[in-house]
């Protein structure tokens, strides 16, 4: 097919808007999938992915749609809507000439939607507005694009206004696509050229890479260079998506495909990196690829501890999907072996450990997620740490410097009070507030990460009943004024329980974790003091009092069975029991440092 | 020092049973008014409808065959008292007719205060009852009341008075946790006044569907919380252990020689069959329960469980912990368990909470109130 008639594009929209419905739509409509195949939500692979609605690992594919007579080849790459997945955003759009912004007709413009189109916008796409579920009774078109040319500052003026879900003007949506979109340009003839928005781990093939070529043409038994990690490869196989993958000759510049060559570790193909032919190589590489790194970190521990070399293979396994994954041993007094794990945001970590669960039936216990800290020592050196417990003693500390963000948040204007509060007591360094419309005020702060993963997300959502979106960006690191803050149950130190919090804020957290700790951990044989304490210092006490009784009376020829099942069902909940001395602590206790001033709410 | 000393040992009156052995339990579900507390199977049935069950439990019993012999026999409820003379007879006969019974069978039948009278204990003796069980549940009229007893305290003492002129071997139930009872000492120095030589005392439960459950929950009924149970229940204890009660199991008390041979025998993993709605059998490793409707019971329906290994080794936990029988070691490793490897036994026995005896293992009566604490802990 001719360059003219092929269009790269992808849809951007805020969770819940409705992109994956209309990818449904688009590859239903253009007959790439017979309606007997179809599945709600096509390319959400994932059960985890259909479940949550959010797309997690990118799925391209390839759509034939007749217009004026002439055939369109038009490939759509699909974006995952989360924060936590910026990067491989920004890759897939460099992938693409032009992107959808999806906006529904009754939420209007969100956090996400801005900062989606900022993405799209860093990487020259022309974006065609597209308001969606104009269905809906609550649907208010007009005002929707007044807010996308207002907020956003583009012609909303004559854009589709559709219902995926009802299949609603669709056609509008194809006519859009090609006639405002442009063609993709490149030199079939030229040097090899193309970027890898995404890969993933197939058992027979290996590696595969997904890619966007830009220049040149590439095909099996060619040898390729991966720019960034400098190795190179044969190519056994290339092929598109359909949206399953079908082998083809050839990829040419313009086309969207993969290309498969024994590539054995997934952590050789890097998200953003370029490819080129290795014999005749050109000599810059596409901009914009960065390391991806991790930014929360969290202990995962098989509850049965005999399980360890199990929960290894499982991690082993996703990380051959999921190259931002990262994990290393550890020890841990409380919990045994385990790893820390590291993850590109709270809903990354969600699914991992979801995915360890369900698909490897794998019971786990997760300890509470910390973010990683730049610490130097007084001897001059420097230690990044993402366990508490593994931080210096304060005397050999000089400074520690903590990871902070940008925060975004769209609100209506009656939130803006609470919100404010919110980010105050979070630590919020005020930047600006923009009144976009009557309906719609726009705040940016500055954060600490540490606290947006405490329970940011949960209080903002609580505060304002849900109106709220918000959205962040990495913004450095800078110093600040921290200190553990540890657990003692009977006078031992529980390690998983450790916590790392600004100064101002140890006492209250110390009182509030020994409160909520008194609450989750049963009463034992003897009298249990839970204390918080700074070093030496013991900034909290609370007390378990000793059980008195823990017998149940009866027990004659009828109620043996059903006295055997309540002691199968204590069984179970005792394997999810952890041991710090003698007291027994039931797993979720790990994760109540998340749940600290959930109370007050 | 000898586990024997610290325990309580009932080897001298009880011998355990044998395989050869059975114990036979008869539910009689009749009441007169259901208790707030109850959730055992038991219905106010008219005339016809009691005769209707009668015969049905008699054809069960008739269609049941063993060469055991029975060594204990327990007429439980509901109320069995409620049951007419002629009806003990019918029962009794058909028992008779049905098994070996051996010579020195014990026969209990629970009684209401209420509902048990003079003509009815001459049928017991008659037939050969030689233990008698009464609902005396306290003895405070405005307990008995708030908890839907029909009995008051004058009758029970009544009746008491009038079971003792016809049998020696006398237990009482007693509750404890209801309202406002903060001790039940007086009534256990009051029972063994006219006496009673056996105490059952249980702690109270909460069943859901239940009277008292909703009126626990409607704040309506407060019961003793977890720290007034656990303090009356020690106080009981104290006091039964000085009048020469033993504590033989987590919540009966009997003079040397009142031990109920029937309970021994759950505890002991013997075998027993049941007749009745509801009622449980227990015959080669397999558990049986009857229907708990009248319907089902009726069209003789009933759920059956084999008893594999691992829930054997459970159960010999569960039920030999509990009183004073113990745990045989060699039986738990026959059946695939070495408890003497387990961290957790090491730690009680070195802690003195269980004793090793004779090749069992005995929790010590002062720790069975954490029961349940300890058999979690010692399972497999």
């Amino acid at each position: 097919m001719k360059l003219e008639n092929k269009r790269n594009f992808c849809i951007i929209a805020h969770i819940d808007h409705g992109k994956s419905t209309l990818a449904d739509r688009l590859i239903e409509m253009s007959g790439t999938v017979s309606k007997r195949d179809m599945q709600s939500q096509i390319l959400d692979s994932m059960d985890l992915e259909r479940e949550k609605g959010i797309t997690i690992k990118l799925a391209p594919t390839r759509l034939i749609y007749e217009y004026n007579g002439q055939e369109y080849e038009l490939n759509l790459i699909d974006t995952p809507g989360h924060v936590d997945f910026t990067y491989e955003v920004s890759r897939s759009l460099a992938a693409c000439e032009g992107a959808l912004l999806l906006v529904d007709a009754s939420q209007g413009v969100e956090a996400q939607t801005l900062a989606n189109t900022y993405l799209a916008l860093d990487n020259n796409l022309e974006i065609i507005p597209i308001i969606n579920k104009i269905d809906l009774p609550s649907a208010r078109v007009d005002e929707v694009k007044k807010e996308i040319e207002d907020v956003i500052g583009l012609d909303a003026e004559n854009c589709p206004c559709i219902s995926a879900k009802e299949g609603l003007n669709i056609e509008d949506v194809f006519k859009s696509i090609i006639e405002q979109i442009p063609a993709p340009s490149g030199d079939e003839n030229g040097k090899l050229k193309c970027l890898i928005f995404d890969s993933h781990y197939d058992n027979f093939k290996g590696a595969i890479c997904l890619i966007r070529v830009f220049d040149g043409k590439v095909k099996k038994g060619d040898k390729i260079l991966m720019m960034q990690t400098e190795k190179v490869f044969e190519v056994t196989e290339v092929g598109i998506f359909v949206p399953t993958t079908k082998e083809c000759d050839i990829l040419k510049a313009g086309d969207v495909g993969y290309v498969a060559g024994s590539i054995k570790t997934i952590s050789d193909v890097k998200v953003g990196d370029t490819i080129t032919n290795a014999d005749i190589p050109i000599s810059e590489p596409l901009p914009g690829y960065k390391e991806v790194q991790p930014v929360v970190f969290c202990g995962v521990f098989p509850v049965d501890g005999a399980k360890y070399g199990e929960l290894k293979d499982a991690l082993d396994k996703l990380k051959l999907n999921d190259a931002s994954l990262q994990f290393s041993p550890e020890n841990s007094t409380a919990l045994g072996y385990g790893f820390r794990c590291g993850f590109l945001g709270l809903l990354h970590l969600e699914i991992i450990t979801e995915r360890l669960e369900r698909e490897f039936n794998l019971d786990i216990i997760t300890t509470a997620p910390s973010v990683s800290y730049n610490v130097y020592k007084t001897n001059g050196d420097c230690l990044e740490i993402s366990n508490p417990s593994n931080l210096p003693p304060a005397v050999e500390i000089a400074k520690i410097e903590e990871p902070v963000v940008k925060v975004n948040i769209f609100t209506p204007p009656e939130y803006v009070g609470s919100i404010m509060e919110l980010c105050q007591d979070k630590r919020g360094e005020y930047k600006n507030m923009v009144y976009l419309d009557k309906r719609r005020v726009e705040l940016n702060y500055r954060l600490p990460l540490g606290e947006i993963i405490y329970d940011f997300f949960d209080s903002l959502k609580s505060r304002t009943h849900g109106y709220a979106s918000f959205d962040y960006e990495f913004d450095g690191f800078e110093n600040a004024d921290l200190v553990r803050v540890d657990i003692l149950l009977n006078g031992e130190k529980c390690d998983a329980l450790s916590m790392i919090v600004h100064k101002d804020k140890a006492y209250s957290r110390g009182r509030e974790l020994a409160e909520r700790l008194k609450k989750i951990i049963p009463r034992q044989l003897f009298e249990v003091p839970i204390q918080a304490c700074i070093g030496n210092k013991i900034i909290a006490r609370e007390t378990i009092s000793a059980m008195r009784k823990d017998v149940l009376a009866k027990c004659y020829g009828g109620d043996i069975t059903r006295k055997l099942k309540l002691l199968e069902k204590q069984k179970e909940g005792k394997k999810r029991m952890r041991k710090i001395g003698s007291v027994e602590i039931p797993s979720e206790a790990f994760m109540s440092i998340l749940k600290l001033g959930d109370d007050e709410r | 020092m000898k586990g024997s000393e610290v325990r309580t040992d009932v080897g001298a009156f009880y011998t355990p049973s044998s395989e050869n052995d059975i114990s036979i339990y008869i539910h009689i579900p009749f009441c007169e008014r259901k208790c707030s507390y109850c959730a055992f199977v038991s219905f106010c049935l008219d005339k016809s409808e009691r005769e209707k069950y009668i015969n049905s439990l008699l054809e069960e019993i008739e269609n049941f065959s063993t060469p055991k012999k029975v060594k204990t026999v327990y007429i439980g409820g509901g109320t069995p008292s409620l049951l007419t003379k002629d009806e003990i007879f019918a029962i009794f006969s058909k028992l008779r007719e049905k098994f070996d019974i051996v010579e020195n069978v014990e026969i209990t039948i629970e009684v209401n205060p209420n509902s048990v009278d003079e003509e009815k204990l001459r049928a017991y003796k008659e037939v050969g009852v030689n233990r008698i069980s009464v609902g005396v549940q306290s003895l405070s009229n405005k307990t008995l009341k708030s908890i839907g007893r029909l009995h008051t305290k004058e009758e029970a003492i009544e009746k008491l008075k009038l079971i003792k002129k016809y049998f020696d071997n006398i237990s009482a139930d007693l509750i404890l946790g209801l309202s406002g009872e903060k001790s039940v000492t007086k009534y256990a120095k009051e029972l063994i006044k006219l006496n009673v030589k056996h105490i059952s005392s249980y702690m109270l439960e909460i069943h859901e569907n239940t009277k008292l459950f909703n009126d626990v929950r409607d704040k309506k009924y407060r019961p003793l919380d977890e720290n007034g149970m656990a303090k009356s229940y020690d106080k009981l204890v104290k006091f039964l252990k000085k009048r020469s009660f033993k504590q033989y199991e987590i919540s009966n008390f009997a003079l040397t020689g009142y031990e109920s041979k029937h309970n021994l025998n759950y505890w002991n993993y013997g075998e027993y069959v049941g007749f009745g709605v509801s009622a449980h059998s227990f015959l080669s490793h397999k558990r049986m329960a009857n229907a708990d409707t009248l319907q089902g019971y009726y069209k003789r329906e009933q759920k059956e469980e084999k008893i594999t290994n691992a829930m054997e080794i459970e159960e010999r936990i569960m039920l030999g912990l509990r009183c004073c029988l113990g745990v045989d070691i060699s039986i738990l490793k026959n059946l695939g368990y070495d408890i003497q490897k387990s961290e957790s036994y090491r730690k009680f026995l070195k802690e003195g909470e269980i004793v090793e005896d004779d090749g069992k293992f005995y929790l010590l009566p002062k720790y069975f109130k954490f029961a349940d604490y300890y058999i979690l802990n010692l399972l497999p």
